[in-house]
């Protein structure tokens, strides 16, 4: 018996509340459970698919987006099981349990260490400018890649069943997300130059100065390196910069009160 | 400024839910969520820029595997409620607000974090729940349980907006007479600072070989290009 197109739109459906129980100790156990559950009835009868209902709402751990891969992937097994075709030597657990943490380590290297940067990158260029549209030129940028993953995988999953892992492989995707990150880091660049440069043109400050960030950026880098928490270098930086502007408005009156004497 | 706190709550509980819970098409990322509440109350370049400075704050922080990034989206959000709210009431505009807002929620934005954790760890006794339904061959009760861990993740939302609009609500009429004037003398070099810290603290835990390196040189070839050409 084959899943219908219908229950097959389900089920992705489903996947995009994945992590609507998110807890520490299943993770997106029982959101996995929810989401492939209109497909596992189809297949399955009454205490059979309690059995099997067990099975899914275990420790269940993968990327968000990748996590519509795996499931497509899953249910073409469930069909090859209830039709009796499956693979003795190898359990549906074994493959989820497989794929599940390097699909996730994929995804996050690729998704919150790479693409997330980058499209923000990007926007941000139209944000400094105060042009409205910063917002939704992030969103679309970001989600292209998502919303493709999402659709395209799932139906490759179902398609593909065990052999979607072989997909993933022909992708490259881990040398993507390395691609990806440098693109970031090169994009966060040139966003910072401008707005240095901004900033130094705004108070009609010599240019040169701007090549002078690049210092305190370099410690702070080094510093954040070392594992010194954001917060504590804000309050550092916001506190230096705040005591200095007083002192110089200090000096400026001590040099005033100088000339005039 | 009670339509303005509603408001913001509503943006929160979404931007909240879209962060973990649902759908995770990323506007919960504080360039949206701020502009987004902001344009709401009728100050969307305000927002605009908060979201700036907070995007790049924390853009370092991710949420890989059970950790559990501070709440930046609750922070934007409560950031810009709380600047619309005093520009009004306070009838003054400008960057030295924006900043002393948002120097006041971003430390309470960890307040998000445990919020988020004890909301994750609550859904932990949903997932017993579920065995026993299951158990009991109540497929049904078992699906609407998923979906109860929604409440968790609200209620988290909505706890950390509620606390750092409290704090701000406390704080900024206290402290605004008392660093308005002196605070104008670096506030400009604040807001530049902030994103920087953001840029720099990527580049320290981004991983990847020689990111100081290629950020040196596209942050050179690109500023020499603005200065001379």
């Amino acid at each position: 018996m084959s899943i219908s197109r219908r229950v097959r739109l389900h089920i992705w459906l489903r996947l995009l509340f994945l992590q609507a129980s998110w807890n520490f100790e299943r993770l997106q156990g029982i959101g996995f459970f929810y989401a492939l559950l209109p497909g596992l009835k189809k297949l399955y009868r009454k205490d059979e698919l309690r059995d099997v209902s067990r099975r899914y709402v275990g420790y269940f751990n993968t990327h968000v987006y990748l996590a519509p891969l795996v499931a497509g992937a899953v249910l073409k097994l469930e069909e090859q099981k209830a039709a009796g075709q499956a693979d003795p030597d190898f359990s549906i657990e074994e493959f989820k349990e497989m794929v599940a943490a390097p699909y996730a380590a994929i995804g996050d290297a690729l998704f919150w260490g790479g693409l997330r940067p980058l499209a923000a990158g990007v926007s941000l260029f139209f944000a400094v400018k105060g042009i409205l549209w910063a917002p939704l030129i992030f969103i679309i940028l970001y989600n292209i890649v998502p919303i493709w993953f999402r659709t395209v995988f799932f139906v490759r999953g179902y398609r593909q069943g065990m052999d979607s892992v072989k997909f993933i492989q022909e992708h490259k995707l881990p040398d993507w997300a390395i691609h990806t990150k440098e693109a970031a880091v090169v994009v966060l660049g040139g966003l910072s130059a401008f707005m240095v440069f901004s900033q130094l043109t705004h108070h009609q400050l010599p240019g040169w100065l701007g090549l002078l960030t690049l210092l305190p950026m370099v410690m702070l880098s080094l510093i954040a390196r070392k594992g010194v928490s954001t917060l504590v270098l804000v309050f550092i930086t916001v506190g230096t910069i705040f005591l200095l502007g007083l002192f110089w408005v200090d000096m400026i009156q001590l040099f005033a009160l100088w000339g005039a004497k | 400024m009670v339509f303005s706190l509603s408001l913001g709550a509503l943006v929160s509980l979404i931007c909240g839910l879209d962060r973990v819970a649902i759908l995770q098409v990323m506007i919960s990322r504080p360039i949206v969520a701020a502009p987004l509440v902001a344009l709401l109350l009728g100050e969307p370049l305000v927002g605009l820029q908060i979201g700036v400075m907070v995007e790049l704050l924390w853009l370092a922080r991710l949420p890989v595997g059970a950790a559990v990034p501070p709440d930046d989206t609750q922070v934007a959000i409560a950031t810009s409620v709380l600047t619309v709210i005093f520009e009004r009431a306070l009838n003054t505009s400008g960057i030295e607000l924006i900043l002393l807002c948002l120097l006041i929620a971003t430390p309470l934005g960890k307040v998000g974090q445990y919020f988020d954790h004890y909301a994750r760890q609550y859904n932990v006794s949903l997932a017993t729940r579920v065995d026993t339904a299951l158990d009991q061959g109540a497929l049904t009760r078992a699906e609407f349980l998923h979906l109860r861990g929604l409440v968790s993740f609200t209620l988290a939302a909505l706890g950390t907006y509620a606390v750092i609009m409290a704090g701000g609500l406390v704080a900024v009429p206290l402290l605004w007479p008392l660093i308005q004037k002196s605070f104008g003398y670096s506030t400009a070099w604040v807001e530049l600072a902030l994103p920087l810290i953001g840029v720099a603290v990527v580049l320290g835990t981004i991983n990847v070989s020689r990111a100081i390196t290629l950020f040196c040189a596209s942050f050179c070839m690109a500023f020499l290009l603005m200065w001379l050409v």
